[in-house]
């Protein structure tokens, strides 16, 4: 007889992403148990795992405590594969001798004690030095949110191919003895976590971005990598020692991003600009997580880029019409944005915000000051806003000319939709607002 | 009503490696595979481990044999009324998913 007919079997039911998740958990324990060196044994052992715990729960129905049965399962995985190893190495060994060396290692020298959390220790570990921001980013797509080759290739916009690389690259620098990293041997404790704690921010600030800003038609798996970059970023809030103000601030914008999400679009795959969409749509709740966030944020002297864009969104978030905007002050935030982090995209937005204060001409000007690099004259968020900004003033033959350049290199057909839209207006010579 | 063994045949081995995420799917899809037929699905079975000890003739060889193009992953027993209802039944077991996999449905004698 089926078991799920058999009386007395609790059925239990997964939460999604559940074997996502636990493979991120699983690497992550796995690791402090065996070290990065072993990487490729703990994948593999993980993946066996969850793949026996694919059949075992179809069949048989999902244990009391899942998450348990997958961890002695995996750690049995693995330690069969270095018996094998060694096997094959140097000959039978006695049983024995093998479980003595098979006994936890002890501790690596860096890290390992000054993180108690596994995934966050691994996200650290993640943030390798020696790798450049896509290689860190990928590298935590695959061992703390479970995702598998193609589907880091498809949510990335990059090959499969790339992905391997990356990959490869970003295990072998994780099976690299740790003892041989001069850079953390000389580096004084407090400062090597500060130091890659910074890194760490980025990673999470990328991948949020990456979920948030590539406005693609497939919703759903943008989301989920906004959620993966709130999951980690809560990791860090978790630990006195990576909670600090900064950390407060990226979970801060991160949530009032996301508060916004559902607003953004029609419901028929179009896209909704900031002032036409309804602000009674936005989660309260969640705008209300981000103020929070800020006020822990507001902690310290420093004053981070994070801290100016979550800034710039609460500003957004606490408006109660998109008229009754403090401009003002956007634009001050953006102005200290671009001290920290220089970028002509602060530049723009700045101007955008400008516009809206002193009306499109200041915006104009402050654009024709910039001198953007050539990369930018052929952005298409460049050519929309002088489209837009020109097409206001009621220049509209400029304006036009403008929006056709923004709709050829549009990425997606949601943002194309807009821009024609407003081509259209300016044939009709409307300038007016919305 | 008669009984009938699904066997799930499978390359010897397979290329498709499912990622976590496709894992959940494929258990939603066994779940609600079982839940929707219940009433057929008499052993809903296990899967089969890799490698097999073949006696034949008196003598024990290792298998399956190295010309076998599928090997049999797994088995289910089914009960239905007839086998058109049968192939209801397999048309959406989630083994269909799998890419190049067979579901072979055999009526059992009933000795």
């Amino acid at each position: 007889m089926p078991e799920s007919n058999a009386p007395g079997v609790a059925q239990h039911v997964l939460v999604d992403h559940f074997f996502r998740h636990e493979y991120g958990r699983l690497v992550a324990t796995l690791v402090r148990l065996f070290r990065t060196s072993q990487i490729d044994i703990i994948e593999d052992a993980v993946q066996t795992a969850l793949a026996k715990a694919l059949s075992a729960w179809a069949r048989g129905g999902v244990p009391e405590n899942p998450s348990a049965w997958l961890t002695s399962v995996a750690k049995n995985n693995v330690l069969d594969s270095i018996r094998r190893h060694r096997t094959a190495d140097k000959g039978a060994e006695s049983e024995l001798s093998v479980r003595a060396q098979d006994a936890p290692e002890p501790t690596d020298p860096v890290l390992w004690g000054e993180i108690a959390d596994d995934q966050l220790r691994m996200l650290f570990v993640c943030c390798e030095e020696g790798l450049n921001e896509q290689g860190r980013l990928v590298l935590a797509l695959k061992l703390l949110c479970g995702f598998a080759t193609h589907e880091i290739a498809a949510r990335l916009f990059i090959s499969e191919d790339n992905v391997h690389k990356l990959l490869s690259r970003g295990r072998s620098h994780l099976k690299q003895a740790w003892s041989a990293r001069e850079e953390w041997a000389n580096t004084p404790k407090p400062e090597r976590l500060s130091s890659r704690l910074q890194s760490v921010q980025s990673v999470i600030y990328l991948l949020f971005n990456e979920g948030y800003s590539s406005l693609v038609h497939d919703a759903p798996i943008r989301r989920e990598l906004c959620d993966e970059a709130i999951r980690l970023g809560q990791l860090l809030l978790q630990h006195p020692a990576t909670s600090t103000p900064e950390s407060w601030a990226l979970m801060a914008l991160m949530e009032m991003h996301v508060a916004r999400f559902a607003s953004r679009h029609d419901g028929q795959g179009g896209l909704l600009m900031l002032e036409e969409q309804d602000r009674l749509a936005w989660d309260k709740a969640g705008i209300h997580r981000g103020l929070e966030c800020l006020l822990h944020a507001a902690q310290g002297e420093n004053f981070s880029r994070y801290h100016a864009e979550a800034a710039v969104l609460a500003e957004h978030c606490i408006a109660p019409t998109f008229q009754q905007t403090r401009w003002d002050e956007i634009v001050s935030l953006y102005e200290m944005l671009e001290a920290r982090q220089p970028s002509p995209i602060h530049t723009l937005n700045r101007a955008i915000a400008l516009a809206e204060w002193k009306g499109p001409q200041a915006g104009l000007d402050l654009l024709r000051q910039a001198k953007p690099p050539s990369w930018l004259s052929g952005y298409y968020l460049w050519d929309a806003t002088h489209g837009e900004l020109l097409r206001r003033q009621g220049a509209f033959e400029e304006a036009q000319r403008y929006w056709l350049r923004a709709i050829e290199s549009a990425p997606t057909k949601a943002e194309r939709a807009v821009f024609e839209k407003k081509l259209a207006r300016c044939a009709d010579g409307d300038a007016s607002r919305g | 009503m008669t009984k009938y063994l699904f066997l799930y045949r499978n390359p010897p081995s397979p290329d498709f490696q499912p990622s976590p995420e496709q894992m959940q799917q494929m258990f939603a899809q066994w779940t609600a595979w079982k839940e929707k037929f219940k009433a057929q699905v008499v052993d809903v079975g296990d899967g089969l481990k890799h490698g097999a000890k073949l006696l034949k003739d008196g003598k024990v060889t290792d298998g399956p044999l190295p010309e076998a193009k599928e090997i049999i992953g797994g088995y289910s027993v089914i009960q239905t009324e007839t086998i058109e209802q049968a192939i209801e039944v397999a048309r959406e077991c989630p083994i269909v998913y799998m890419p190049d996999s067979v579901i072979e449905i055999r009526e059992m004698m009933g000795f």
